[in-house]
């Protein structure tokens, strides 16, 4: 194609969606060429204060705070952890967490499965309290929390605070999984009910399986809720039950705040938050009930 | 197998009524059409005798049993749904087990009874599939093989081919057909295609608002029909209806309401002279004879091959003619028509009822 006839069919090369060559890109792709820049840029910002932090626990202990670019990286913070109390505040987390996923699960799962398949009266209304509790401001439940825990024994204990984190995560277990399970459609339930199944059995080898993938993510949004606590470890832990983020606050001492371990702890804390946070996005985006009905 | 008896069955949702005392009886083996209008209750009904709907007031009766109370798990029944509901989650070859899965059914049989059901309905490159890798058709298959593995004591169909294209459609109708003559288990089988229910059923029920308006065999309800929706409802092109008066003086006749000639009448009920009537007559039982007195104006003609179809106004009515011929009317013309007195209906003008 010469230039001649080239200029003289653009117009309509243009019309029909053709791109004669050395054209600039289409509009969209322009578009998009700045949008994944600017998503570039908003990735920096927000991973700048964490990458800083991950590099703090790298250095040497004596040069934490050194601005220099080029240092010789060392896990010598992370030992230091390791020799002190805060491997046991960890596995407090740990514990804490799991233990008030698993428990609100228990009790939430059920509950959201009848307020959703149920009607009865004031249906609503009991939906709308299970709601409320997590709207209270943490402040104006520990201290009843608090005085009831010393009467009956259960302050500084694993076993309390996680008693505390379920009631917190019960509420967002009931409205997470209310939403999954209105997803699946009822006529699957009565299918298995013919077939033959009781209304726990169905349930359990119809209903449930087709919500894994909601919970799933509903028992990671509990953990890190429950991991990322810090109001109430802190109130209601003293000694032994600690929990890794309150322990790192034991770190800023009245002699020099020891820069070196937190930046060290902060890394190991945020690394289970990171790692649930893949996990759940990919069971999130995971539709299970498609082809079971026709549409 | 077991033979269903519903008595005086009633149903609201809420304040609104939906059944308003439904009574059926399905013999042993039977295989039973349950037909009407959308809206009409045939679904609530069959959900209540699956036992997926709380029983209103009345009674369901399976196999002699009083089952009001009992759930579904324990009726024995088997169901395929207006929407299929296969479990996603499953490969076919676990969807059509499942049931048996549950009754503890050993694995050895229950692969064997999969397999056959499997065979019977052109499943078996499918077992490993889910219901979300199939098409239309297959996933209609994979409901219709779920029912048919257990060996019910009764079927229950909702509607179950009515998405399904027209050759495919014909194909599972003559298969259902062909197992029910096998298996000879009571069927009850919900459909809105009256043709499905013609074909197929040892009786036809037909329902409106709630209501069994009729029961019988198809040939039945096509011959006589018990009031004018029935009459309507069954046979297509759907009968037509011209009013007019029923007139008595020595033999009897029909008046049309738009004038024109009289047409004559086989039999009318005792002390008939001058009651409003409506006349039935089936499309296909109109003939074109150039000695009648009775004229069609043509507006459209519908040839399909087969059969010619015209539709048009007699005495200012609307009325369709189906013939076997080929008819070279075309709109604006006028074709004389004999009404056979022996294939006419009369109702009464105001219910509906058949008068004679
Ligand atoms: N859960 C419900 N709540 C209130 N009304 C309902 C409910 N289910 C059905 N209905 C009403 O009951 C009537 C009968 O419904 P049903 O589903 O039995 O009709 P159908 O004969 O199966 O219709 P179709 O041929 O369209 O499937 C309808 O008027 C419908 O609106
Ligand atoms: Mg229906």
């Amino acid at each position: 194609m010469t230039d001649a006839t080239r200029a003289a069919a653009a117009p309509l090369l243009a019309r029909i969606g053709a791109w004669p060559g050395r054209v600039r890109p289409p509009r969209w792709r322009r578009h998009r060429i700045g949008l994944h820049a600017a998503a570039l840029a908003l990735l920096l910002a927000v991973l700048f204060p964490f990458g800083w932090m991950v590099q703090m626990a790298l250095r040497p202990p004596g040069e934490v705070l050194d601005g220099a670019l080029l240092f010789q990286p060392t896990l010598e913070n992370f030992a230091a952890l390791w020799q002190g109390h805060f491997p046991k505040s960890f596995l407090n987390s740990v514990l804490v967490s799991s233990l008030s996923t698993a428990a609100s699960l228990a009790l939430g799962v059920p509950a959201a499965y009848v307020l959703t398949r149920w009607r009865f009266r004031g249906r609503g209304r009991v939906a709308l309290w299970i709601l409320a509790t997590r709207m209270a401001p943490p402040i104006a439940l520990t201290i009843p929390f608090f005085l009831a825990y010393r009467w009956v024994g259960l302050q500084d204990s694993v076993v309390g605070l996680a008693l505390i984190h379920m009631t917190f995560n019960i509420s967002i277990v009931v409205w997470f999984m209310q939403t999954f399970f209105a997803a699946i459609p009822r006529s699957l339930e009565e299918a298995a009910w013919i077939d033959g199944c009781g209304v726990w059995q169905a349930f359990r080898r119809v209903t449930l399986p087709l919500a894994a993938p909601g919970l799933a993510a509903t028992a990671v949004f509990c953990f890190i809720f429950s991991w990322n606590d810090f109001f109430f470890a802190l109130i209601l832990t003293r000694t032994s039950a600690v929990t890794a983020p309150v322990a790192i606050t034991n770190f800023l001492q009245y002699e020099g705040w020891e820069w070196g371990k937190i930046a060290a702890a902060g890394t190991l804390v945020m690394l289970p938050v990171l790692a649930f946070t893949l996990l759940v996005r990919k069971y999130l985006v995971r539709g299970l009930t498609a082809g079971g009905l026709k549409d | 197998m077991a033979s269903v008896t519903i008595r005086d069955l009633r149903k609201s949702y809420g304040s609104t009524p939906v059944l308003h005392g439904v009574s059926i009886d399905i013999a042993d083996g039977e295989f039973v059409a349950l037909v009407g209008p959308s809206g009409c209750g045939k679904s609530t009904l069959l959900r209540m005798i699956a036992g997926l709907e709380e029983a209103g007031e009345g009674e369901i009766r399976i196999g002699g049993r009083l089952v009001n109370d009992v759930p579904p798990k324990d009726r024995d029944i088997a169901m395929v749904f207006q929407n299929y509901a296969l479990y996603p989650h499953m490969t076919v070859a676990r969807n059509l087990g499942f049931a048996l899965t549950l009754k503890g059914v050993d694995r050895v049989e229950i692969a064997a009874r999969v397999a056959r059901a499997a065979e019977v309905l052109g499943l078996s490159a499918l077992l490993d599939r889910r219901p979300g890798q199939l098409s239309g058709g297959q996933r209609q298959r994979v409901a219709m093989g779920r029912a048919i593995v257990r060996n019910p004591l009764l079927f229950l169909f909702d509607e179950p081919l009515s998405n399904l294209d027209a050759k495919l459609r014909v194909q599972m109708r003559a298969e259902i057909k062909a197992l029910h003559q096998r298996l000879r288990t009571s069927a009850i089988y919900v459909t809105h295609d009256q043709i499905e229910a013609m074909t197929m059923a040892d009786r036809i029920v037909v329902m409106r608002d709630g209501r069994v308006e009729q029961a019988g065999a198809p040939l039945d309800l096509y011959d006589r029909p018990a009031n004018r929706f029935v009459a309507g409802f069954i046979g297509s092109p759907a009968m037509n209806f011209l009013s007019g008066r029923i007139a008595v003086n020595g033999g009897a006749s029909f008046h049309l309401d738009g004038g024109g000639p009289s047409l004559p009448l086989a039999a009318v009920p005792p002390g008939a002279h001058g009651r409003p009537a409506v006349l039935g007559l089936r499309p296909e039982h109109a003939l074109i004879d150039p000695e009648a007195e009775a004229a069609l104006e043509v507006t459209v003609v519908e040839p399909t091959g087969s059969e010619t179809q015209v539709v048009g106004q007699l005495a200012g009515q609307p009325f369709v003619g189906v013939f076997r011929e080929r008819v070279a009317a075309r709109p604006g013309d006028v074709l004389p028509l004999r009404l056979p007195p022996a294939a006419a209906h009369l109702f009464d003008a105001g219910d509906g009822q058949r008068l004679v």
